[in-house]
């Protein structure tokens, strides 16, 4: 696609007239976590609206009658904004119109993809990584599972219950996808797995960077797995996981899905009601959970973490300022923890600051990718927490 | 003078006409299925409900800033006032409510060009969490000198009525009558004009990306909680 070609046409109607419906008021900059980190406007919400809007005055109405070119600055500082972004969604959450920012910024984040200027850094390589190894991280897939998974849980061949561990989970946050299985594990219900080499990337990191090409395949060829194992549910704890299979997966198959989706502090959820999970210790500490952005704004996941948490004898939950769907990115969003390193590493001191203020032994998190972010803000910073993720936690103490 | 601007109003009215045009095929020609767009979503009253409270009073607006909302609801409650009391130079005979909501409409007047400078100042004093664009001082400055030039003819210069009403019918009926001989009427009707083309679409689009909002969060706990 050249530059001159229409902006705007991979946009649904919808968002369409979101991007009219932006009153740049700038509210949103106050609940942004890039603009707390950098304080730059030239890659606020608001902004990236306007500049998308000229960048569709240009291709587009009496612009393109008079053949005015793009304006490649223009066109240069948009994807630098849009990419920097964390696409945590808080912006739509406080935005006093409602837009759907979770779900616009990839849309818009694909046209630049299709411009070839998107995405950047490390996130360029993961289409060929997902076709060559099934992850965006290149690892290979024998080492999937086997450093983590523990000896004494078995996995049945064939289940009415499914658990997928996802990429992050399994090769950048192993404690939490072992809690996730030891947990399981303990709850006593059979469930499957995929093969190593057969649980591929879910499609979330393409979606997010706008590589919308392999999505339909990846969706496909999972779902085909499961239903070839009899699966009717499916388990996964990382949030991003959740929201793409449970939002869009649908969508990319073609149809409702032969299983439903659950996030796994559901599953526990229901297991501790059930009386088929108990806490045999309780806790005597101070913990602060914190909501990741694609739980809690993404799917509406906010109670049953803290169910669980609540449940653990003698603890102390304690709440983040903005939690819930008001939550704040922990940095590690929008797949670029790694190319926008400095960024994430300060949104993520936030996050262990706010917790040593509030005097918190534990800081409780819930998804692979804030796992290994946090954990890595921690390393030289002035103020110590301990990181532990709810399964880890939760298959500490039953 | 009269000729130029009464052309000018009829191609500034094109151009609005022009650019909403380019919208609507714009809507009309995106994409029907998108990847990765599929939300749970609900049609109930009590959507369209929230909706109705949302777009009559700010209510996103007012958990989040509310000194920016009383600003900003105070300035779309006077401009609509400001608007239905403005029919009355357009039609004959001039319909009972009309005349009804003049007072209030005057009043508005007044509060106008304050909760402008309301906003103004809201958004040059926010610091590092503010946000202006051009485009936004742009409306800013035409609103301001159309509502002070509208004040100032209220208050002290008030313009032939009836000459100024039979333009603004002339122009509606294509027939143009003479300008009425006033600068500020002259003003006033120029900035208002000039700021046609540039009327902001979220008058037209907010309302439904309001509901489309309501519908999505409410259907946000079906996503993993459906039987």
């Amino acid at each position: 696609m050249k530059n001159k070609d229409p902006f705007g046409k991979e946009l649904s109607i919808k968002q369409l007239m979101e991007l009219d419906a932006c009153t740049q008021c700038g509210e949103c900059l106050k609940f942004c976590p890039v603009q707390e980190v950098t304080g730059r406007k030239e890659i606020s919400p608001p902004e990236k609206i306007r500049m998308f809007r000229e960048l569709m005055k240009s291709t587009r109405g009496l612009k393109k009658l008079f053949g005015r070119d793009v304006d490649t600055k223009l066109l240069q500082d948009f994807t630098n904004a849009v990419y920097e972004c964390t696409v945590c969604g808080a912006c739509g959450q406080s935005c006093p119109v409602g837009l759907f920012n979770q779900r616009l910024w990839p849309v818009l984040r694909n046209e630049v993809v299709k411009r070839g200027l998107g995405p950047v850094g490390a996130q360029r390589d993961m289409p060929q990584k997902v076709r060559d190894t099934g992850n965006p991280y290149n690892d290979p897939a024998s080492q999937r599972f086997s450093p983590w998974f523990p000896e004494n849980v078995k996995v049945a061949e064939r289940a009415e219950i499914a658990y997928y561990a996802g990429c992050t989970g399994a090769y950048c946050a192993q404690p939490m996808v072992r809690g996730d299985v030891l947990v399981l594990g303990a709850i006593g219900e059979p469930f499957t797995m995929l093969p190593p080499e057969e649980e591929v990337c879910c499609g979330f990191p393409l979606f997010i960077t706008g590589q919308f090409d392999m999505l339909k395949d990846l969706t496909k060829r999972l779902v085909d797995a499961y239903v070839a194992k009899g699966v009717k549910r499916l388990i996964c704890s990382c949030p991003c996981c959740v929201n793409i299979m449970a939002r869009d997966w649908p969508l990319f198959y073609g149809g409702a899905l032969p299983f439903t989706i659950r996030h796994i502090s559901q599953f526990v959820q229901d297991a501790l009601k059930q009386k088929k999970l108990r806490f045999k210790k309780g806790l005597k500490e101070r913990v602060i959970y914190h909501d990741p952005c694609y739980l809690s704004r993404g799917v509406g996941l906010i109670a049953e973490p803290r169910f669980i948490l609540k449940n653990i004898p003698e603890i102390e939950l304690l709440e983040f300022d903005q939690h819930g769907a008001e939550s704040r990115c922990c940095g590690a969003g929008g797949a670029g923890r790694k190319v926008y390193h400095e960024n994430a590493i300060a949104m993520g001191r936030l996050t262990i600051n706010e917790a040593v203020e509030k005097k918190a032994d534990k800081l409780v998190l819930s998804c692979p990718a804030c796992y290994e972010k946090v954990n890595e803000a921690m390393v030289g910073h002035d103020k110590q927490i301990k990181i532990v993720d709810i399964m880890e936690l939760v298959s500490e103490l039953i | 003078m009269g000729t130029i601007l009464v052309l000018t109003a009829y191609l500034l009215y094109l151009l609005f006409c022009f650019r909403f045009l380019i919208r609507v095929l714009l809507w009309y020609k995106a994409v029907k299925q998108q990847a990765a767009i599929r939300e749970a979503h609900v049609w109930s009253c009590r959507t369209v409900a929230s909706t109705a409270i949302e777009v009559l009073f700010f209510t996103r607006l007012f958990h989040t800033n509310k000194l920016l909302w009383t600003a900003s609801w105070t300035f779309h409650l006077s401009l609509g006032f400001i608007f239905l009391r403005h029919t009355w130079y357009f039609m004959n005979p001039v319909p009972e409510l009309i005349i009804f909501i003049q007072p209030v409409g005057i009043a508005a007047g007044y509060v106008l060009p304050l909760s402008l400078l309301i906003i103004l100042i809201i958004r040059i004093a926010g610091g590092r969490d503010s946000y202006v664009s051009s485009y936004n001082y742009f409306l800013l400055a035409a609103l301001l000198i159309i509502s002070l030039t509208g004040l100032v003819m209220r208050t002290y210069y008030q313009p032939d009525l009836i000459a100024v009403k039979d333009f603004i019918t002339g122009i509606l009926i294509f027939h143009p009558d003479a300008l009425p001989g006033s600068v500020l009427f002259t003003l006033h009707f120029l900035f208002a004009l000039l700021l046609l083309p540039f009327v902001p679409f979220h008058l037209f689009t907010a309302p439904i990306v309001i509901f489309e909002a309501n519908r999505r969060e409410e259907g946000l706990g079906m996503i993993l909680h459906e039987k």
